[in-house]
């Protein structure tokens, strides 16, 4: 077990570190450069001040030496300084991160939470009315486009309805609760400032429930499927014959059996969450790395997208590496193998 | 009697809560609701995209466009002003006078006496050296157009002298840029900043300046969050009334329809980018008004004389015929919402000799058998092909996509293709920069409301991107005009100049819109400016 994990972190390094070489060959070949597009347009035609931004920010020198510079830092714990904030990455990722982390999480919460009872209930009653309606929920989750949602969400329960808080984390007027972990809702908790841990929790369920949708269809979908093929299993048969109970043959018999695609396809989809936010932070102005990660990339913010490449490859990997250790937990002819 | 007050309170908390009361009828009754409802009263809350490129600090020595200027300016003031509509006068701010050194060969500023930074000190002239030095010796971007301030020297507490570095090209009108404005020595110089001679090295308060501010402004800079939320409060030492609010908050809302529904619920006062259908819709609500200015940033076409690039762009008529294919009032009647103006070319309607009836005889106008004639000229009677790059971003609720695609059809109308070459900012940028782009349509802001300015970009980095060889009397001309001290005359020299570029069509002004900003009634007072900082927060109040 301890040689598994181990191998796999390592391969992870080694994959994550490729990730930053791909990405950083890809943003060198584009034809953008990021100090013309920062610089305004009378500084950018003095050659003086080009050059010496270039200078500060590395880019005059060859290829293989911006890289070598690049994995230096990296081995001293520095991923450099951003262009287009002019602050270290590390601090722009961990001022970014507990946002996207919140809303990520509270999202990925919300689709387990009503994903899989509602897959596993539409496959019992296959057919009946709750199979057809989670069916077109899952259909409409995966299907509309996230920013669409967005906006139909917001104009609906903020401008109609009047019953959501508006874009961000909190309303424009608050102040944010004493910063701890960056978590708003840990933090107030923290403070025992329990208006702002309304407030902020208010804030949160637009944007999760807006991300969380596409996921929760998925869920749904890859719960329903699994238990009606676990369902039609000779050993499910054999518990009926035997006289089962029809509560007790779903949820101890079937329902853990049923439970490891699902896991695999959450833990990915976790992942996704957490990477995936770019157009829900745009539309709900919340401050988290999507976002940044979308400025950067636009800017062509070169350390800033090295830093969030590693960021997201080292999220999947370490994802992916649970979802394989979570098999065992739950199916123990994995260890035994 | 406390006891009790305590007691009610919470009788009828519970009562409230039994009877599932919301927020809203609570709030009558409740101290920290109260509280919360005053909190929002005494604050002004902005609704605007700050995600530009170019939003990286609000340091007046570093600042870039577009959006930090605002910031900029609320909390830093400069010596001399101009007025939202009146971009002529030079009005006194931080001095309340100036002329001529006895020498004639600079600028003796008589500094105002009450005036405080927000730490309580007084402003002198020592201050002002140094703010001016800095500026200039840090060379950072806004260094780029303060290339005339030259020498700064202190005469007295309260007199400062300064000199240009070219006494024949402008000083005072740069002297009103945000990046001008005046922070206070002492604080600056503990936290890292110098205006010695090799700050450019030296200088170490880049990210000291994005964390608070020292300038004398009716507010104080307390958080400037990239892309979330620019945070100030009232500066209690202002010298010129009480500030209208305790605190003003830039918000961060990226998109029009997401800022609209805030303005309407009322969590934001001011809604920045609208588009003009947005617009439409707030005229029915008693509670939105809408501040309208015009401005001088500008719509222009870019069209490269290279013959490398294009060969057929590279023939004057050829250009001359996409200028008569565009139909100027179309673009502005529907994507500007039918607000804007136009000049005749680089240099912006309502400056430097560009009156209404200089534009309307001078520029370019729609006008098919013209451009027929010319293509015939140019040899090429059944039209060509070139390409056309743009960005992806808006100016005034107009996109940059929308307004391609209709100069498209216009021109296709004639018989000459665009081809549309969308792209992101950076690529674009770098292409047109780089001179590598046939065509780009783009927008133009300025630095400071000086005509020079304008003329000189047209010929010297302008002229670079687009490969125009710029004759040596074109070059005379400009500096006949900026040299000229007789308004009148400077005035006609800078028109016989915007001629020589007219006729040359390397670039053509599409428009100049009106920049249009609705607000909530419950502030007054609120006035947006065309002098490069979008609007004078500081005079805004609660009505």
């Amino acid at each position: 077990m301890f040689r598994y994990v181990s191998n796999r972190l390592i391969t992870s390094v080694v994959l994550a570190l490729f990730a930053t070489l791909v990405v950083f060959l890809i943003a060198s070949v584009v034809p953008g450069d990021p100090i013309l597009a920062m610089l305004g347009d009378l500084a950018a035609s003095k050659p003086e001040i080009v050059a010496e931004y270039r200078a500060r920010w590395g880019l005059d020198l060859p290829l293989w030496q911006q890289y070598w510079i690049f994995l230096q830092r990296l081995f001293h714990g520095d991923l450099g300084i951003s262009i287009s904030t002019g602050r270290p990455v590390l601090a722009d990722i961990a001022q970014y991160a507990p946002a996207t982390v919140e809303l990520g999480t509270i999202a990925f919460v919300l689709s387990i939470a009503i994903g899989v009872p509602f897959g596993i209930v539409a496959a019992v009653w296959r057919d009946s009315w709750v199979d057809h309606s989670a069916r077109f929920i899952s259909l409409v989750g995966v299907s509309s486009p996230v920013f669409w949602l967005a906006f139909i969400a917001l104009t609906i329960f903020y401008g109609w309805l009047q019953i959501a808080p508006g874009p961000g984390r909190l309303d424009p007027i608050d102040f944010p609760p004493a910063n701890v972990t960056g978590s708003f809702l840990i933090d107030s908790l923290i403070a025992g400032d329990w208006e702002t841990f309304k407030t902020a929790f208010a804030h949160l369920i637009l944007p999760s429930l807006v991300l969380c949708a596409a996921t929760l269809g998925l869920i749904t979908r890859i719960t329903r499927a699994s238990m009606l093929e676990t369902l039609g299993q000779d050993y499910v048969r054999v518990a009926r014959a035997k006289g089962m109970k029809e509560r007790a043959v779903i949820v101890r018999h079937a329902l853990p059996n049923a439970l490891i695609p699902v896991i695999t396809l959450a833990g990915l989809a976790y992942a996704n969450l957490l990477t995936g936010t770019v157009l829900t932070e745009t539309i709900f102005s919340w401050p988290g790395l999507g976002r940044y990660t979308f400025r950067s990339a636009l800017s062509l913010d070169l350390p800033a997208i090295m830093g969030m490449t590693l960021l997201f490859a080292i999220v999947y990997l370490i994802i992916n590496l649970l979802v394989d250790l979570s098999y065992a937990l739950v199916d123990p002819r994995v260890l035994k193998r | 009697m406390k006891q009790s007050t305590v007691q009610r309170l919470a009788m009828r908390r519970r009562v409230l809560k039994l009877l599932g009361a919301g927020s809203a009828a609570a709030a009558g009754g409740w101290p920290a609701l109260q509280a919360t409802a005053q909190a929002r009263n005494a604050t002004l809350v902005i609704g605007l995209d700050i995600s530009d490129a170019g939003a990286v600090t609000p340091d007046p020595a570093r600042m870039n466009f577009y959006t930090p200027p605002l910031t900029t300016r609320t909390v830093y003031e400069t010596l001399i002003t101009l007025a939202p509509g009146d971009y002529q006068t030079l009005r006194p701010l931080l001095a309340e006078s100036w002329e001529r050194t006895p020498d004639g060969k600079g600028f003796r500023f008589r500094l105002r006496k009450n005036v405080k930074f927000v730490s309580g000190a007084p402003m002198t002239a020592d201050d002002v050296k140094f703010s001016f030095d800095r500026l200039v010796n840090v060379k950072d971007q806004p260094s780029a157009y303060a290339d005339n301030l030259g020498r700064v020297e202190v005469v007295d507490p309260y007199t400062v002298d300064v000199f240009p570095t070219n006494m024949d090209l402008p000083l005072l009108t740069i002297l009103t840029a945000p990046s001008c404005g005046i922070y206070e020595k002492k604080i600056a110089l503990a936290n890292g900043a110098t205006a010695d001679a090799d700050a450019k090295n030296t200088d170490k308060a880049a990210q000291w300046f994005g964390t608070t501010s020292i300038g004398t402004g009716p507010y104080k800079l307390v958080t400037w969050e990239r892309n979330v939320q620019v945070t100030m409060v009232r500066n209690p030492h202002y010298w010129n009334g009480t500030p209208g609010f305790e605190r003003v908050i830039i918000r961060h809302i990226g998109d029009g329809g997401a800022q609209l529904l805030a303005l309407k619920r009322g969590d934001i006062d001011v809604a920045f980018n609208l588009s003009p259908e947005q617009l439409a819709s707030v005229s029915d609500s008693a509670d939105l008004a809408i501040a309208a200015e015009p401005t001088f940033d500008y719509v222009y076409m870019a069209i490269t004389s290279s013959p490398e690039l294009n060969p057929i762009l590279a023939r004057k008529e050829a250009r001359q015929a996409i200028a008569y294919a565009i139909d100027y009032d179309g673009i502005r009647d529907a994507l500007f919402g039918g607000v804007g103006v136009r000049p005749a070319s680089f240099i912006p309607y309502g400056i430097g000799g560009s009156s209404k009836p200089f534009v309307e005889q001078a520029r370019y106008g729609l006008n098919p058998a013209k451009a027929k004639e010319m293509l015939a000229k140019a040899g090429v009677p059944d039209g060509f092909e070139f390409e056309m790059a743009y960005g992806t971003a808006a100016i005034a609720g107009a996109s940059f996509p929308v307004i391609a695609q209709k100069m498209q059809s216009d021109l296709a109308k004639v018989g000459i293709k665009a081809q549309l070459r969308p792209m992101d900012y950076a690529n674009l940028r770098t292409v047109y920069y780089q001179g590598k782009a046939s065509s780009v349509v783009l927008s133009w802001n300025l630095n400071a409301v000086e005509p020079w300015l304008w003329g000189s970009a047209a010929v010297d980095r302008v002229a670079k991107r687009v490969h125009w060889n710029v004759p040596p009397t074109t070059r005379t001309a400009l500096s006949a005009a900026a040299a000229e001290r007789d308004k009148g005359k400077q005035e006609a020299l800078y028109q016989d100049f915007q001629r020589l570029l007219i006729d040359q069509a390397n670039l053509i002004v599409l428009l100049q819109p009106v920049y249009r900003v609705a607000y909530r009634k419950r502030i007054k007072d609120f006035r947006l400016t065309g002098a490069g900082w979008m609007a004078e927060l500081g005079a805004a109040k609660p009505a």
